[in-house]
């Protein structure tokens, strides 16, 4: 199944034209069994706006990612009600930072939204990425609220958990998916990272997601495949997740992860929490799915 | 009908017009904004109530301050007359502009009904003194309101959403060219930002519609006789300084007659102030220019009330025996345990007394859980808001029904003071909740409880599950001591159908009869 395939089959299905619900299965090309291993490269430092451009360095920087003409999805986590320093939400400057990066990079459109899970304003606005978008004077950014009307179904045609998911049509036909969660405790997924910052995409009811909740996650990233992941970790939240409100269960790191296998960063992400990878049920599930690496000894991991 | 320019009427209509717009702008505006407080008065209309005023102050047997705004009003009547009605009042407004559209059944003023709104005004007072509230039921701005907040304008979004998804999934490109911008433009300015469902909303639209429909036997028939607003101020008016001087030995023409959508001349073209609402129709048609309004006009008729003693003394004396039924109900003795109030409600009999059912609350409430309760609370507490924690929420950092209630039956709270202001607690009935009846995992609930301590918490526990594995889940249970009945838990619960957890009010603040059982001292 080719990606392009899998866009007419949603184009098809909006426009009312198809009445089959689009599919979509990971071609095999991206299942290669043996690999070059990731590279997953992770940066400290206070000024966020050098950080994003630092850490992705090893990468081979934005332009690997974002090219000219590009319609960029960036999907930061901005699910709930509470301030940049109670480490629910992602930093708002980082956001700022990579939008500006993908700016620069020469893309045509940039796209910025998550569904979430207080009321969706409060979160847009308290989350300080509202006003930091709107810091940001450039017509190709748009920031908006997810409009009902375009969430698509989706045949989750390898899922093991879960076959059919409503998704948002402009995750699914962005030409450079970028994921930018925050790493934070989640008392049933262990930490929220890169996959399960996925479900912002999501429609219907979400709370499903949560019978198998690490199956499932892995079940989404067959189909929500992000270029990049970069991962927010400035302040992580240690306790309470995933809205915290207490700042004493925050801690200041000032680190960013950032990798092209959704997999591998997260699985990094996992060590800042004194955790092993294998704890975290979406890691391993996806790891089993192929769908990328979630061995520390077999990554490139570069300090920047 | 020669007079030439702008005339006293055109002036009148431009208030009219411009009070309405103002009106739903306030309207429009009773939302969420971005920031937690209001930037406008959107309660004003209430405040400026004279009727609830004096309603409210029965009820709670105190000066209720917010509602001040309203002695202005009183104030200008006793200056001018029923001028409120005629040149400012929204729903007269909009009953004169649907005039053309309501065809009247029969011609002429027939005033029969004309006593009954000091009647009824009667029975009210005595009996928001006396512990049966029902100002809100015939109050018009608490009528349109309500009517707008509750069904017209989740009405108006249903038809433009389905509309615009009609043309998004229909239609062809140049099509979505012209109506995607319409849609966000509509959304931008007069369109709710997300679609409200409300109980209700069939009663709230018919009572509101009745109005209207009563057009049909005379012009502005609620003004005349129904309307308890128009009652205060008809009283007041009778003291009212100036006063309209109609023609004498002026002929047969009986324009004047004719053309008063009030009913306020007689067959002596005398001009009764406890009618009159200043619409300067009468002066304008007057082919012998012989109307005026002045402040000097000795020779004008003494206005009469024309009631029946025996009928009002009926009326009171019904205000006075009703509220003592009240209490024979067995919610008296054991309130419905679902009736959740909002945060900062007052205690239930005062809360009561003073809610004026204007929907305010329900219509700014941000997570659409405000909604208004049928009869769990008694006829006397007929669309007063309650929380129904499956529909909707209450948002943890949100304090806006506080803001907007006009009376002070929901308290000003600030976000400190919400945060620990308890409206209920909640139950987990585990022959549903998942992880303890089926052995799947879920604590959605734990994820979305927003207390920063979670009232939420789970412990691993051993379930046999359906395919008869024994298995180890979290299972979710509550802290009474931290949790505050916001519902969040109960509206995100995946659980198709009724919540396996559930609100309800006990524990809540307001009342101490209501306490939950505890071994030590809860609070």
């Amino acid at each position: 199944m080719d990606r392009r395939d899998f866009i007419k089959q949603v184009l098809l299905w909006s426009a009312g034209i198809s009445t089959s619900i689009p599919s979509f299965r990971i071609g095999s090309e991206l299942l290669a069994a043996e690999k070059a291993p990731p590279v997953v490269s992770h940066a400290k430092g206070k000024n966020y706006y050098d950080l994003v451009a630092r850490v992705l360095e090893p990468l081979g920087g934005i332009g690997k990612y974002v090219k000219t003409g590009d319609h960029v999805v960036i999907k930061p986590n901005m699910a709930w009600d509470r301030s940049p320093d109670q480490a629910a939400n992602t930093h708002p400057l980082v956001v700022k930072a990579l939008v500006e990066h993908s700016l620069d990079a020469g893309a045509k459109k940039i796209m910025v939204f998550d569904r979430t899970c207080n009321e969706q304003r409060r979160c847009y606005v308290n989350s300080g990425i509202q006003q930091a978008m709107e810091s940001i004077k450039d017509k190709r950014l748009a920031y908006y609220h997810p409009d009902t009307r375009k969430f698509v179904p989706v045949n989750i045609e390898r899922g093991k958990a879960v076959n059919r998911l409503e998704i948002y049509r402009d995750a699914i036909e962005a030409d450079t998916y970028i994921n930018v969660p925050i790493a934070k405790h989640h008392s049933l997924s262990k930490l929220t990272l890169g996959l399960k910052n996925s479900m912002g995409v999501l429609g219907g009811n979400r709370g499903n997601m949560h019978h198998n909740l690490g199956q499932k996650l892995a079940d989404l990233a067959t189909v929500i495949r992000p270029k990049l992941t970069l991962i927010d970790a400035t302040r992580i939240l240690l306790r309470n997740g995933p809205q915290g409100g207490d700042l004493d269960d925050v801690k200041i790191l000032d680190t960013l992860v950032a990798s092209a296998d959704p997999v591998a960063g997260d699985a990094f992400a996992t060590t800042l929490f004194n955790m092993q990878p294998d704890a975290i049920p979406s890691t391993v599930a996806a790891y089993k799915m192929g769908l990328g690496e979630m061995h520390l000894d077999r990554m490139q991991i570069i300090q920047a | 009908m020669l007079k030439k320019g702008i005339k006293l009427r055109h002036w009148r209509r431009l208030s009219q017009v411009l009070c309405f717009i103002l009106f739903l702008f306030l309207f429009i505006k009773t939302d969420y904004s971005g920031s937690n407080e209001l930037p406008y008065v959107v309660n004003i209309l209430f405040r400026i109530d004279p009727f609830l005023a004096v309603s409210v102050s029965l009820a709670s047997k105190a000066l209720i301050y917010l509602m001040w705004p309203s002695l202005i009003f009183i104030g200008l009547t006793f200056i001018f007359g029923r001028f409120f009605c005629g040149w400012i009042c929204p729903m007269g407004s909009l009953l004169d502009a649907s005039h053309s559209f309501i065809p009247q059944t029969r011609p002429g003023n027939a005033n029969r009904f004309r006593s009954f709104k000091f009647y009824l005004l009667g029975f009210l007072l005595i009996g928001a003194f006396l512990g049966l509230p029902a100002a809100g039921y015939f109050d018009p701005f608490s009528i349109l309101v309500r009517g707008l907040a509750l069904s017209v304008y989740p009405a108006l979004n249903v038809l433009a959403t389905s509309f615009f998804t009609f043309t998004y999934l229909q239609m062809p490109a140049w099509v979505n060219m012209l109506t995607e911008p319409m849609y966000a433009f509509l959304k931008e300015t007069i369109l709710p930002f997300l679609q409200n469902h409300h109980d209700l909303a069939f009663l709230s639209f018919f009572i509101l519609v009745t109005i209207f429909i009563l057009e049909r036997l005379e012009r502005r028939f609620f003004c005349r006789s129904t309307c308890p607003v128009g009652a205060v101020y008809a009283i007041v008016a009778r003291f009212s300084l100036m006063r309209g001087k109609g023609g004498t030995k002026c002929g047969k023409c009986r324009n004047c007659m004719t053309v008063c959508r009030m009913g306020a001349i007689d067959e002596e073209r005398h001009i009764s102030p406890l009618d009159c609402n200043l619409c300067m129709d009468c002066v304008d048609m007057c082919p012998g220019n012989k109307i005026s309004f002045g402040f000097q006009q000795k020779e004008v008729a003494r206005p009469v009330f024309a009631l029946s003693r025996r009928t009002f003394l009926s009326s009171l004396a019904l205000g006075t025996a009703l509220p003592f039924f009240l209490d024979t109900r067995t919610m008296a003795k054991s309130p419905d345990p679902y009736l959740i109030r909002p945060p900062g409600a007052l205690p239930e009999h005062e809360f009561l007394g003073r809610c004026v059912r204007c929907g305010e609350c329900m219509k700014v409430c941000i997570g659409n859980g405000l909604q208004p309760t049928f009869l769990s609370a008694g006829i006397e507490g007929l669309f007063s808001p309650r929380l129904q924690a499956r529909t909707g929420y209450c948002e943890y950092n949100c304090t806006l029904c506080g803001q907007v209630c006009p009376t002070g039956a929901l308290a000003e709270l600030t976000l400190a003071q919400k945060h620990v202001t308890k409206i209920g607690n909640v139950f987990f009935d585990k022959n549903r909740c998942l992880p303890y009846a089926k052995g799947i995992p879920c604590i959605v609930c734990e994820e979305h409880c927003p207390t920063p301590d979670k009232a939420i918490q789970f412990r691993e526990g051993q379930v046999l599950n359906s395919k008869n594995e024994m298995i180890w889940v979290k299972q979710p249970y509550v802290i009474d001591e931290r949790c505050i009945g916001c519902g969040i838990c109960e509206t995100k619960c995946p659980l198709p159908g009724r919540s396996a957890v559930r609100v309800t009010s006990a524990g809540e603040n307001r009342n101490p009869q209501n306490a939950l059982p505890a071994q030590s001292l809860l609070y």
